[in-house]
């Protein structure tokens, strides 16, 4: 398939999403439904790979372009999902310039709060899917706690993390969650 | 506050984007603590700057944050250069895990790190929620702070509301509503 289509069509579901896998739909219904160039399966392993590996939730769609064309799809997915980040710059030259503004300021405040609230809202679902035996609940505990009250570096607490799991799981005091 | 330079800036972005499980708020949450509370490249106000427009802006919020802090730190550069090492690593890593997925997958080892790595990306989403969260906790904001916090909270996780919604009206509710004096 054309490596501008591809582009254009995971392009359309970035910018129609705000968050995560908001965009789901709009990509399961070109790919999977429309055009038939991706199975359910294929979708949902991407979904699973996006989510196994680090950064951001929405890098499935590098894996939905490598399923559609191989690497030139993935580097159309790449495209598609960092172009919309340059429409940020646009926004920040002008919220620059009304930064004094105390309605501004005060607005930006109630952002940051209201998307802490939204995380928040967000981590209860990760954290039932996560946290499924007590040394698990254990670990994202001193990891709270490393974060919260040490300068540790978070690459460290988080290979601590895998690690420690690692070693409880090969030492037969932790079950792998189903 | 020292800017950094484009070489450090890329070196933070580059670990901490690519090596964060959990998703992206997790990885913010991990850029946010490592920029703001132990390098001091910027402050609460100009990280939150960052944050709120990205959180508004459409697609990835993580590669508009980066985008966004590059930009105040070191220009065009600057956001070029966060937005190309946040994003290649990880792409790569997810092209190598999807050509290999069905035998890593099954993989008692990968599994284990894995499971280890994600109960750690909850304690660093907690971590965020109280650095976000903390700035705003003193007076004369705290009430102002608990009505939007038990509001969006509401309106996300009770009524299911769409992210974009419930903080573009936090925005136009702080845009409107002054705070009490001191």
């Amino acid at each position: 398939m054309n490596f501008l289509v591809i582009y254009l069509l995971l392009l359309k579901a970035t910018l129609s999403s705000f968050s995560g896998l908001a965009a789901l739909p709009i990509v399961r219904n070109d790919f999977v439904v429309k055009r038939h160039l991706l199975t359910d399966h294929q979708l949902n392993t991407a979904l699973v790979v996006g989510r196994s590996t680090p950064g951001p939730k929405g890098l499935y769609l590098v894996a939905v372009g490598y399923f559609v064309a191989g690497v030139p799809g993935a580097i159309a997915g790449w495209l598609a999902v960092v172009t919309p980040a340059v429409l940020v710059i646009p926004l920040l030259l002008f919220a620059r310039r009304k930064i004094d503004d105390p309605r501004v300021k005060r607005a930006l405040r109630a952002i940051v709060v209201a998307s802490a609230g939204v995380s928040l809202s967000a981590t209860l679902p990760l954290s039932i899917d996560a946290l499924r035996n007590a040394p698990l609940c254990v670990i994202a505990a001193l990891s709270l706690v490393l974060l919260i009250f040490t300068t540790w570096d978070t690459l460290w607490v988080m290979l601590g993390a895998a690690l420690t799991s690692l070693a409880l799981v090969l030492a037969g005091w932790m079950s792998l969650p189903v | 506050m020292a800017k950094p330079s484009v070489r450090e800036l890329s070196g933070v972005f580059l670990r901490i984007g690519n090596f964060t499980f959990g998703g992206g708020s997790a990885t913010t949450a991990a850029l946010q603590r490592e920029i703001v509370e132990r390098r001091r490249w910027y402050d609460t106000l100009q990280f939150g700057l960052c944050y709120a427009l990205a959180r508004v802006t459409p697609g990835t919020n993580l590669f508009a944050f980066s985008a966004a802090s590059g930009w105040l730190l070191r220009g065009w550069q600057g956001a070029l250069a966060a937005l190309l090492v946040v994003s290649i690593p990880s792409c790569v890593l997810v092209c190598v895990v999807t050509v290999g997925f069905d035998s890593w997958s099954r993989n008692r080892f990968f599994e284990a790190a894995i499971a280890g790595a994600l109960a750690a990306s909850v304690g660093a989403l907690l971590a965020s929620f109280w650095l976000l969260v903390r700035p705003y906790l003193d007076r004369p904001y705290i009430f102002q702070t608990m009505l939007i916090l038990a509001g969006s909270i509401a309106l996300s996780f009770l009524a299911g509301w769409s992210p974009i919604v419930v903080l573009l009206l936090a925005g136009i509710a702080g845009f409107f509503w002054k705070e009490p004096t001191k």
